[in-house]
């Protein structure tokens, strides 16, 4: 244990001591540190950097996020205990030397398969952020959200085999057309109560599903569509996964930049007045439509973006990718990993997506391991992981 | 051929409005879509098989296939009864007040642990429930009802009736409108909620259990993913008829039934729930409340 | 907001990040041993299609024993993962880079095509070698990829089988077409359709929904359109059913299926409406003695054998014996080696061609006769189908 504790760089972070660090940050740091060690013991060196990476840059992320509120300023990610001259740095470089270390990360994690889970990973983050503007801000209960992603999916799969367009290309338009299909779908749903909207959205999502399954002269039907280019950049062919895995953070940290932007303007106090009231926020002057709509558009968006980059992952799309279970599971890393927040949907993502290949163990049951999860994570962390702050503001309760 | 799909359309759509019902009475009372209803009625359909188990242990053969059919159904019904107060008591009432989101998400898993619990103790293969009426059925001309589809219908009617009677003239009901409409003051009245909550939960899960018997007996074979499907079409069936109205599930689920019969015969049958969704999001824009739902103005 | 909520609200981030950095940790892959080796089997065993993984998962597990009985491959003990793919595509991939990580040398696998096509990418850029036991979509080898294999046949080859079969034994003249809209079930069906004469006209051709249970609606419209014979593309569930509740409605059209509903169960569901059921599926394994030594050591743990489990059992044979016959674990020259040799299976000697397609697809008829499957006499011999 110690001759690990001496050459891994947690060792080294441990060793930064800053005695304002309150009793608690502490405590949870040394639980990190511990988890970090007790994996250093048991497990290959390249897979510990990469895991305190990602919750170093988690950490960072959060911090950046969160540069607006001047009452969270000091310290919250002090747990972390990053070396002091990190602290002093304009926030934009913090948030820029961040985006580097995740982008580093795949050349860290040696292994193909932690690559590939992650990067699956980051892809259900940016659905997850999609959903959140929805769910999480808006507070619309949506069940058919992975029909957007198809869209995308699809958009892309036959913009590229009709014209050769590249994913680079391809994406605005598909974004363009997840956001169509949200605002189609919001438009004449907007009068409908919580659960009505939820089974028009969930017979939304069949529909879609069944019609790729049966339109075969433009879908291939069940076949789906085959060979799927894989994006190149000024000739240069990205194949490897660990250039999916810098698209996918790409795309993450954009859908993630965007969406706390948003939450801190006007727009994202008017969907927050939505969620919690939507007759007192339309007495205030809150446009209430067009803001649901305005949700509904952008999260069909992200899903859209993410969908073009599944699609051309996997280089073969068909409509099994798109079930209601699908829709059940980005729904399920919005509620687990705070609805509201874009750190806590990203961090649900990822877990919710790791956490099925951890119990890989466990062969048939690991569904049945999965299931009993959601339930006690209910049980006993009903906001989710991570909850929203709520938002103050002047002269708030 | 439009009676027969007419009398196949009846039959799904009974079937459909017997599970709705647990739909729509869980909903009245708390506003939650128990997403985990569906795999009662699969465990139902597994009931009356390890029932057919059971009474063949104990060397009990009744006379008629009818009476068997019933006490499976009763078995079915008791043991669902229980499954579904267990998971209110375990995994939704701990969650009470805790918004619309954390019971779903609840629900949702305890759908998965159900499905996959079922997998594992019965394994992943089709369970076969013998033909007891094999042949023997009703011809009217060129239309066929056989006895399994008589049996269903008439026992839905029969089911529905007295439901309908429990909740408007007795007591239990009574208290089940009161805490549906308003648990404090209901709660303030003497009523104990959560019994009547309890009791909703077993009204519910009894019906889907006896729907899961009647359908092993109608297809006879089952296995642990036929809750999946038939959970989502009863839940649009209870929402096309006005989630929270009892009447609503039956006309919901008879009208689903039969948009799919109709639907599949006479269009085409790839598109069978293409249809039965596009008519609830049809219903559902021109009429928000539902077939039989309350045109209620937003709460303040 | 006060200090100590502050304080509270980061200790749970701290708490929370922890977690994926915990999982993650848990992520990374075992460490190879040089004293065995490693094999795959990658198959859907939860969900839908569970019951598939199953008959796959534990005939390639009864092949792996035996050899290792034997001493193993190359003097080294075989290690079998047994993977999840739950039948979705991206489950799929993640599973495939799973097994590629854990250091194995072959995998059997997968069960649907649609995940067979995206996880091949996997493998084939790992220079794995692939078999797979029952994607029979002509794309899955179609792509050109020297190191995946299967030893099942393709929809195309089967399809034609079985419209042969229709127009010149039964001299079918209207036909029905139902399938179940999945990649195999269309496949297949759109084959028959293909290869249909000009004899036999199609009446009623309609797709139905995998996981349905009724087919009364579909069948009384089939029924009115009077074919004298029913082709069903899907496996057994509903391929039960459907004949189950067309003997039912009185339609007595003669049904004619493949061999995704060569399945005992196929029997149990349809009753005694599965009588005189025709289905294609590979020649009688019982004459050969391999096979039988199989079979009866499968029955002796396991109740039934599914349709896809001989597929399976030599795929597995075929991999080791490639192994074996290239003295290397190194996946391109196993994969050479599996297409330029052929070797003994439980359906006979199997060989490759360029694509890696079995080069004869052994497709006879079969035929429901007392509650049995039994091959049809008179006719043929395996019917040869060349793949190109």
């Amino acid at each position: 244990m110690g001759a690990n504790d001496a050459d891994s760089p947690q060792g080294a972070a441990n060793g930064v001591k800053d005695d304002s660090v309150a009793a608690d940050h502490r405590r949870a740091f040394e639980a990190l540190g511990a988890v970090a060690l007790t994996g250093a013991i048991t497990l290959p060196f390249t897979g510990l950097i990469g895991s305190l990476a990602i919750a170093v840059a988690a950490g960072l992320f959060q911090y950046y996020s969160s540069g607006d509120a001047s009452h969270i300023k000091r310290g919250s990610w002090q747990p972390i205990a990053v070396p002091q001259i990190v602290r002093t740095l304009h926030p934009k470089l913090k948030g820029a030397i961040a985006a580097v270390f995740l982008l580093l990360l795949p050349l860290l994690l040696l292994q193909r398969y932690q690559i590939e889970v992650l990067t699956l990973g980051l892809l259900y983050a940016t659905l997850a952020i999609g959903l959140n503007y929805i769910v999480g801000l808006c507070g619309l209960l949506v069940l058919g959200y992975i029909a957007f992603y198809a869209i995308g999916a699809y958009a892309y799969a036959l913009l590229n085999l009709h014209f050769g367009i590249g994913l680079f290309a391809a994406w605005p338009l598909a974004m363009l057309a997840g956001a169509l299909a949200g605002l189609l779908v919001g438009l004449p749903v907007m009068r409908l109560r919580g659960d009505y909207l939820a089974i028009v959205t969930l017979g939304f999502g069949e529909i879609v599903r069944i019609v790729l399954n049966n339109w075969d002269a433009v879908t291939a039907g069940p076949n789906g569509i085959m060979g799927i280019a894989r994006p190149s950049l000024f000739g240069w062919k990205l194949t490897s996964p660990s250039a999916y895995y810098i698209l996918a953070l790409l795309l993450t940290c954009v859908a993630f930049y965007t969406q706390s932007r948003m939450i801190k303007s006007r727009i994202g106090r008017a969907w927050e007045a939505i969620r919690e009231d939507e007759l007192a926020a339309a007495h205030c002057g809150v446009p209430v439509v067009k803001m649901k709509l305005l949700a509904m558009a952008m999260g069909g968006l992200w899903a859209g973006a993410a969908g073009a980059l599944f699609a051309s992952r996997m280089t073969h799309v068909s409509p099994e990718s798109f079930t209601f279970l699908e829709s059940v599971l980005v729904l399920c890393m919005v509620v687990l990993g705070g609805m509201g927040n874009p750190i806590g949907v990203s961090v649900g993502a990822v877990s919710l997506i790791v956490l099925p290949e951890l119990l890989r163990g466990a062969a048939g049951y690991r569904m049945l391991a999965f299931g009993l999860l959601l339930v006690l994570a209910m049980r006993y962390r009903r906001e989710g992981f991570l909850p929203m702050r709520r938002l103050k503001l002047a002269g708030g309760n | 051929m439009f009676l027969q799909q007419l009398i196949n359309g009846i039959t799904l759509g009974c079937v459909y409005a017997l599970i709705a019902l647990g739909y729509t009475m869980v909903y009245g009372i708390l506003q939650l879509i128990n997403f985990a209803h569906g795999e009662i009625y699969m465990l139902g359909a597994y009931l009356g098989v390890i029932g057919l188990a059971l009474l063949q242990a104990i060397h009990f053969a009744p006379s008629s296939p009818l009476v068997l059919v019933l006490t499976l159904a009763l078995f079915a019904a008791l043991i669902a009864a229980l499954w579904g107060i267990t998971i209110e008591r375990l995994a939704y009432r701990p969650l009470r007040g805790a918004g619309r989101l954390a019971p779903l998400i609840a629900a949702l898993g305890i759908s998965i642990v159900l499905q996959n619990f079922v997998m594992h103790s019965q394994g992943a293969r089709e369970k076969i429930f013998p033909a007891l009426w094999a042949g023997s059925g009703y011809i009217f001309g060129n239309t066929r009802v056989s006895a399994v589809q008589l049996l269903i219908i008439i026992t839905s009617a029969v089911m529905m009736v007295g439901l309908t009677l429990l909740v408007q003239k007795t007591r239990i009901g009574t208290a089940m409108r009161a805490t549906a409409q308003d648990r404090v003051m209901a709660q303030l009245c003497g009523i104990d909620a959560n019994m009547i909550i309890a009791i909703t939960f077993a009204i519910g899960s009894a019906l889907a259990g006896i729907a899961g018997v009647l359908i092993a007996a109608y297809y006879g074979m089952i296995n642990f993913y036929i809750g999946y499907q038939a959970g989502l079409k009863a839940f649009a069936a209870a929402v096309l008829g006005g989630i929270g109205t009892i009447p609503g599930a039956m006309l919901g689920g008879l009208l689903l039934g039969l948009v799919e019969a109709f639907g599949a015969g006479y269009l085409s049958s790839q598109y069978k729930d293409v249809y039965a969704f596009l008519i609830l999001i049809l219903f559902l824009i021109f009429r928000p409340g539902g077939l039989l739902g309350e045109q209620l103005a937003e709460k303040v | 907001m006060t200090r100590p909520s502050l304080l509270r609200r980061k200790t749970g981030l701290g708490g929370t990040l922890g977690l994926p950095a915990m999982l993650l940790l848990a992520l990374v892959g075992c460490s190879r041993q040089s004293d065995t080796i490693r094999i795959a089997v990658v198959s859907p065993m939860t969900g839908e299609s569970a019951k598939m993984g199953e008959d796959i998962s534990r005939a390639v597990q009864l092949a792996v024993e035996e050899w290792n009985q034997q001493g193993g491959v190359l003097g080294r003990r075989i290690i079998l993962s047994i993977e999840d793919d739950r039948a979705d595509p991206k489950d799929a991939v993640s599973a495939a880079s799973k097994v590629v990580a854990q250091g194995a040398v072959g995998v059997i696998g997968h069960y649907n095509s649609s995940c067979t096509i995206p996880a091949s990418n996997i493998y084939h850029e790992a220079g794995i070698p692939m078999i797979t036991p029952a994607s029979t979509n002509p794309m899955v080898t179609d792509r050109g990829y020297s190191s995946v294999f299967r030893t099942c046949g393709r929809d195309d080859q089967q399809g034609r089988v079985e419209a042969d079969f229709a127009c010149q034994a039964l001299n079918a003249q209207r036909i029905a077409i139902l399938h179940d809209k999945t990649t195999y079930g269309q496949g297949l069906a759109g084959e028959f359709r293909k290869n249909l004469t000009s004899t036999a006209e199609v009446v009623f051709a309609e797709g139905v929904t995998r996981g349905d249970k009724d087919f009364s609606a579909v069948l009384t419209s089939l029924k009115a359109a009077s074919p004298d014979l029913v082709m069903f593309g899907g496996l057994y569930g509903e391929g039960g059913l459907i004949i189950r509740q067309m003997r039912d409605l009185g339609v007595a059209a003669a049904f004619l299926s493949g061999d995704g509903v060569y399945d005992p169960e196929f029997l149990r569901i349809a009753g005694s409406a599965a009588e005189g059921a025709y289905l294609s599926y590979a020649p009688s394994a019982e004459g050969i003695p391999a096979a039988r030594k199989f079979l009866e050591s499968y029955l002796k743990r396991w109740p039934e054998v599914g349709p896809y489990s001989l597929f399976a059992y030599d795929a597995t044979n075929i991999l080791l014996k490639g192994i074996e016959l290239a003295g290397t674990t190194d996946g391109r020259k196993v994969a050479a080696t599996i297409h330029t040799n052929s070797f003994p299976a439980a359906f006979g000697t199997v060989a490759f061609d360029a694509k890696g397609d079995p080069v004869v697809a052994p497709y006879v008829m079969w035929i429901v006769r007392d509650g049995k499957l039994v091959p049809l006499d008179g006719l043929p011999k395996p019917v040869h189908v060349e793949t190109h």
